[in-house]
């Protein structure tokens, strides 16, 4: 589950349409408490449940994953996204870290305000996307938002395609893979080629991912974290080859967060050829509160899943330094433990500059491992 | 001598003793000077706004576009060029403008745009302030309600109440009931109107079809040439496949013509402000004297106690310096309001005559610097003559009135010499400017100078009224009004001012509206013009062609060119061809006065073009001379506007013909020429003679061509329109015109009541010799109206002639507009009502409350 940024986006956009939806007029606190918590940031609150959100299509336990359908949109759910990080090498041996997110969101629920059939571009839909490039010492981002148009911002099933102007994932078949990603900034750029032969991981219960210990927030979320990459990197108008491994994170929902939650620190790690781990600590308003849960996956495509619902004490995150950019201080060096399948490791950040200081800001870049595992990932640290 | 702090400060608490005991004086200077500024500030502030209005134009909900793209026929553009844009990662936003029509047939103002698009261009400089900070839009806008392709469009709160109130219902457009959504006033819309592209394709029957496209270049980009800039779009459109000839691609131009254009127009504004600001400043400097010469006494107590001459002099500066602060601030914030109030006005007629958007108001403290230093400056220059003759009185004077330095008819006559020899200068210089600026500076000089007529005038009448007056207390009467004459003169000259000006702009307004109305009944020979989207012209030309009940079809093609100045000039015109008929027919002609068949002949297969009077005065084009058209090239070379190599024909100007109210210039061909060099084929509008009503013609259009209403209009709707719009373009200068006399009889007011006062004494003495209280009143009053009759008399001629100037120089050398001059009897019988109605009132309320002193009290003003 990790890019619940997109949460952050998402609950952008939908707040201004709850505020909007009634009126123009600030939302009536019901006491002074929530009054006081506005001024902090909270995931959870920029998702808060307005009226609108029991009329979108609900996650269940009973919805069954199954491609290539779900490689597309799902426009019924508030929110989507298709996500990729890759940990790069250049042929001078240099380490880059790349991200490409698309996200959806729904501006009302489905069938709630009709669209015009008389207009192409009549929508309900929306697209934002996020690209990034990071260095040991420069990290690069940019942003696009387009409505869903066919010409120019859209996902397309056959061939499978997701784009947002020029930035654009193209496969030549229906499958997601092998593919070309390629994003073009004036600063900097990419040309992708990505190609995988693992199984998609369906992550938590067959791809129902729950998101709180008491499972009342959830999504559906499945990965592929074993995709080869070939392709160049341009950064200031200088392209070199570079080639390395991708992770691709599928997630959509209506509420990821409980009201309460405050923001979350995801991962995706390499522990060696065999074994991904994808680990997430969501956070609560007390650290008793907060809501941890994984999921080793291992090339077969089998996996294990391990949760603080079930095992409270059994995994354990704990950060090690923290690191100030533009007045926000993010835990860039982690300690994670789970004790069950005796992974014991440190991470440190490439870069600890790796801010997106986007629309919404938040901190995503690759990561060293270390410990009883040796590695490459990526973090993303959302609601500091 | 040195300043002693001490006792300045000590002569400041004296002279505020005694404006608690006078205030009425205080209060005429402060007046003065309040009014002043607030005139001159409340122009400047609306002026300065439309200025950087034009500079700082952004998209709707967006950012300063670097580059527009539209179609070269003028037609509308096929979306798919913003696909391409957009598919080549260019930050670009697609813009649907056009008219749509309520039941009632008013025209509404629709534009669309793609909303999301619109809110998430990031700014294209640092420089742009973050007022619309990025994304924000995105919280208080409901986009769920504008993207889904419903009929809504958005306006600022404060417009949808108005627009609520005039539409008495839901408004609906082309028979469409929109839903208002009602947005912050901050998101800057002002009183447009936006929809999301999805809806406005469909509102204003343009499916598929943008009006234009805004490109945004980010910094990165605009750090190469321009060329380098406009090569990114044409590359991204070629790649789509596009024709990118077909698409021009201009560069915004940071406003620059459109503020060439309003130039003259905010010229006029600031020239009528500065009219009012002397106004007001001559009733602040007759305040000052009137406080300086009832305090001489003071004056010369003070020096006699031992406060040096430069204590006093320092303290009169100070007093004067703080009268003015505090009036200037005072002004100043009223100067905000009144901006404030003729901002919507300034705003409609930008919008009618320029096509310019105004932001929400803006304000400086560097307009409160300069008003404060100006009126500093010209009160400090105004009284310094005063203030030095006081700090020459001999102390021995004592009490004793100051005697009269100058001869008062020499000083008259010194005044008048130097009126007539500024008039004189003037008028030779007047006979050889061509230039706007330069006439506006002479009528400025010639403002200067008719004031200064004036107590020659008053003084000379009253001297031929003399013999004619009984002996008595008539001849008492006459010749005592002579003495009147100096203390009255300033408020006299300022009402004279003021009655000129409002004399010569009711005759240059008079003058127009007359020109104007002539002009349309030659101009407009159709009963129905047409002017639907260009794309569907063809289709309701055959339509048309088909209804046997049509009698006429006349038809107007219009493309944007560039005239060829000089070398490496050129000035944007349109070139506008129509049929020959009505060519002959509709052209108002200012020479040649008659036009052989031979002249029409050479028109038609020859290089001669008609040019529009506003051209020809702006470049001082003539008949015979010879001028370059880019559009116009060897019909061999393909039509490209970059290439300058490409000989271009030279044409030969035959005729000049009037244009009103058009800011552009004109130049009109023959068809055969227009078709000749392959210019856009389709005409862009059409007009027709229909056999019967034309109401039934235009319902026919609707309902069988799907034409909007907003797309028609009838001889008489245009003629109504333009005489509408131009009460509206002359509304500002009517106001400020009528803000100055205003200001005038204020000013007269409180120096009929100064005088008044003065004269408490001489009238009690001649109640006490027998005269009785009735025949005290009708005297004043007299004495005061046959100053303010001989005021008018003065004020007519010189009136007549400000208002020749403006028409015969200035209007016609800013805006290229010749103008028949015509009287308005009545409008100067009701002026002069005005003047001598304010004077009577002005006189009235002192003499009343002199009327109730009593007698004793009167007599010892004297000794005051």
């Amino acid at each position: 589950m990790n890019r619940l940024r997109s949460i952050i986006f998402c609950g952008l956009a939908l707040c201004g349409v709850s505020l909007c939806t009634s009126g123009c007029q600030p939302q009536p606190q019901k006491n002074g408490q929530i009054n006081q918590q506005d001024n902090d940031i909270s995931m959870g609150k920029l998702l808060a449940v307005d009226d609108t959100l029991l009329q979108y299509h609900q996650v269940s336990k009973d919805n069954r994953i199954e491609f290539p359908k779900d490689h597309l949109p799902h426009e019924g759910y508030r929110i989507e996204w298709w996500y990729i990080t890759a940990n790069l090498i250049t042929s001078e041996g240099e380490s880059i870290g790349i991200q490409w997110t698309q996200f959806r969101s729904a501006l009302s629920p489905p069938d709630n305000l009709a669209i015009s059939p008389k207009s192409i571009w009549a929508t309900n839909q929306m697209f934002m996307a996020h690209a990034a490039l990071t260095t040991k010492t420069k990290h690069y981002s940019a942003e696009k938002f387009s409505r869903s148009h066919p010409e120019f911002a859209h996902v397309c099933a056959d061939p499978f395609s997701i784009y947002l102007e020029n930035w654009r994932w193209q496969s030549k078949t229906q499958q997601p893979f092998p593919a070309t990603l390629s994003v073009v900034e004036p600063e900097f750029a990419y040309q992708l080629e990505l190609n995988s032969n693992a199984q998609f991981q369906l992550q938590g219960d067959q791809g129902f991912s729950v998101k709180s210990a008491d499972a009342q927030v959830a999504s559906h979320y499945y990965s592929q974290p074993y995709i080869e990459v070939t392709g160049t990197i341009t950064r200031e108008g200088k392209t070199v080859s570079v080639s390395g491994d991708a992770w691709l994170d599928r997630e959509w929902s209506s509420q990821l967060l409980t009201q309460s939650q405050q923001g979350w620190d995801w991962f995706s790690i390499r522990l060696n050829q065999q074994q991904t781990l994808m680990i997430f600590r969501l956070r609560g308003q007390q650290p008793s509160d907060n809501f941890y849960s994984a999921r080793l996956m291992l090339a077969d495509g089998t996996g294990r899943n391990i949760n603080s619902a079930i095992n409270p004490s059994d995994i354990d995150m704990q950060p090690t330094l923290w690191h100030s950019q533009n007045n926000t201080r993010y835990p860039t060096a982690w300690k994670i433990d789970i004790h069950s399948e005796n992974i014991h490791i440190t991470t440190q950040a490439l870069n600890p500059n790796s801010e997106m200081p986007l629309s919404t800001t938040y901190w995503e870049g690759p990561i060293k491992i270390n410990g009883s595992h040796t590695g490459e990932g990526y973090m993303e640290l959302t609601g500091y | 001598m040195t300043l002693s702090l001490p006792l300045i400060s000590r002569c400041l608490s004296v002279f505020s003793r005694h404006y608690f005991k006078a205030p009425i004086q205080a209060s005429a200077i402060l007046l003065g000077i309040i009014l002043a500024v607030t005139l001159l500030i409340g122009v400047k502030a609306t002026n300065e706004n439309a200025k950087q209005s034009y500079g700082a134009a952004t998209e709707l909900l967006s950012q300063r576009a670097s580059f527009y793209l539209s179609n070269k026929d003028q037609t509308s553009l096929d979306e798919s060029a913003y696909f391409a844009l957009r598919r080549a990662g260019i930050p670009a936003l697609a813009v649907i403008e056009g008219i749509a029509s309520d039941p009632q047939g008013r025209s509404w103002k629709v534009t669309g745009s793609d909303i999301i698009a619109a809110v998430s261009i990031k700014p294209t400089s640092n420089t742009q302030t973050a007022t619309s900070s990025s994304y924000a839009p995105f919280k208080s806008i409901p986009l769920e309600r504008l993207l889904n392709g419903h009929a809504a469009v958005m306006m600022s709160a404060s417009v949808v109440d108005k627009v609520n109130a005039l539409a008495k219902g839901p408004l609906v457009l082309n028979d469409i009931p929109l839903e208002l959504i009602a947005v912050e006033e901050n998101l800057g819309l002002g009183n447009n109107m936006l929809a999301d592209i999805s809806f406005a394709q469909q509102l204003l029957q343009m499916p598929d079809q943008l009006s234009y496209i805004a490109v945004f270049f980010q910094q990165q980009t605009q750090t190469l040439d321009i060329d380098s800039q406009k090569n990114i779009v044409i590359n991204a459109l070629e790649d789509a496949g596009l024709d990118s000839r077909q698409i021009i691609i201009d560069r915004q131009d940071d406003g620059e013509s459109l503020s060439a254009l309003t130039n003259s127009f905010h010229l006029n504004l600031d020239a009528m402000s500065m009219l009012a600001f002397v106004v007001g400043l001559f009733i602040a400097y007759n305040g000052v004297r009137y406080s300086l010469m009832k305090r001489q006494k003071l004056f010369i107590q003070l020096l006699q106690m031992g406060i040096g001459r430069h204590n006093l002099l320092t303290a009169l500066v100070l007093e004067i310096v703080l009268l003015v602060v505090i009036g200037s601030l005072v002004g100043f914030m009223m100067g905000l309001q009144l901006s404030q109030w003729l901002q919507p006005m300034v705003a409609i007629t930008l919008a009618q005559i320029y096509g310019a958007k105004l932001l929400p108001g803006l304000w400086q403290w560097q307009w409160f610097a300069q008003g404060l230093g100006l009126t500093l400056f010209a009160s400090l220059a105004a009284c310094w003559p005063l203030l030095i003759q006081l700090s020459r009185v001999p102390l021995a004077q004592g009490g004793q009135r100051q005697a009269q330095l100058i001869p008062l008819e020499n000083r008259f006559k010194r005044q008048a010499f130097a009126a007539c020899i500024i008039l004189g200068i003037t008028a030779v210089l007047f006979s050889i400017t061509t230039q706007y600026k330069l006439s506006l500076l002479l009528l400025g000089l010639v403002t200067v100078a008719i004031p200064l007529l004036l107590p020659m005038t008053i003084n000379v009448g009253v001297k031929l009224l003399l013999p004619l007056m009984p002996k008595g207390i008539w001849h008492y009467v006459v010749a005592e009004t002579k003495e009147i004459i100096a203390p009255l003169s300033l408020a006299m000259m300022a009402i004279l001012l003021a009655l000129c000006a409002n004399i010569s702009m009711n005759t240059l307004v008079g003058s127009f509206e007359v020109t104007l109305k002539q002009w349309l009944d030659t101009r407009l020979h159709a009963d129905l013009y047409i002017k639907p989207n260009p794309d569907v012209i063809p289709e309701i030309n055959a339509w048309l062609q088909a209804d046997p009940k049509i009698t006429a079809i006349y038809q107007q093609w219009t493309t944007k060119a560039k005239l060829e100045i000089k070398a490496h000039s050129s000035v944007p015109i349109n070139l506008v061809s129509r049929d020959i008929y009505s060519i002959k027919h509709t052209t108002a002609f200012k020479s040649p006065t008659t036009r052989s068949g031979l002249f029409w002949q050479q028109f038609q297969q020859e290089q001669t073009v008609l040019i529009s009077e506003p051209l020809s005065i702006k470049y001082q084009l003539n008949v015979g001379d010879q001028i370059k058209i880019d559009k116009l090239h060897d019909t061999l070379s393909p039509t490209s506007t970059t290439n300058q190599t490409e000989k271009t024909q030279e044409f030969i100007i035959s005729g000049i013909y009037f244009d009103y109210g058009n800011p552009i210039g004109e130049v009109i061909i023959s068809p055969s020429v227009w078709q000749q060099y392959a210019l856009p084929l389709h005409p862009i509008s059409l007009a027709v003679n229909y056999q019967g009503d034309s109401e039934e013609l235009q319902q026919q259009l609707i309902t069988q061509q799907g034409l909007s209403s907003a797309h028609m209009y009838s001889q008489k709707g245009i003629k109504d329109e333009a005489i509408k719009m131009f009460t509206k373009t002359f509304s500002i200068t009517v106001v400020l015109n009528s803000l100055t006399l205003l200001v005038a009889t204020i000013g007269l007011f409180s120096a009929c009541i100064m005088l008044t006062q003065a004269r408490l004494a001489p009238l009690a003495r001649l109640y006490a010799l027998g005269v009785s209280r009735t025949q005290l009143r009708v005297m004043v009053t007299s004495q005061m109206m046959l100053i303010v009759l001989f005021t008018c008399l003065l004020a007519l001629p010189m009136g007549a002639i400000l208002g020749y100037l403006l028409i015969n120089k200035v209007t016609l050398q800013a805006f290229g507009w010749t103008i028949a001059m015509l009287w308005d009897w009545p409008a100067y019988g009701r002026i002069v009502a005005i003047a001598m109605i304010s004077c009577l009132v002005a006189v009235a309320l002192p003499l009343y409350w002199q009327t109730r002193k009593p007698l004793i009290s009167s007599l010892q003003q004297e000794s005051l």
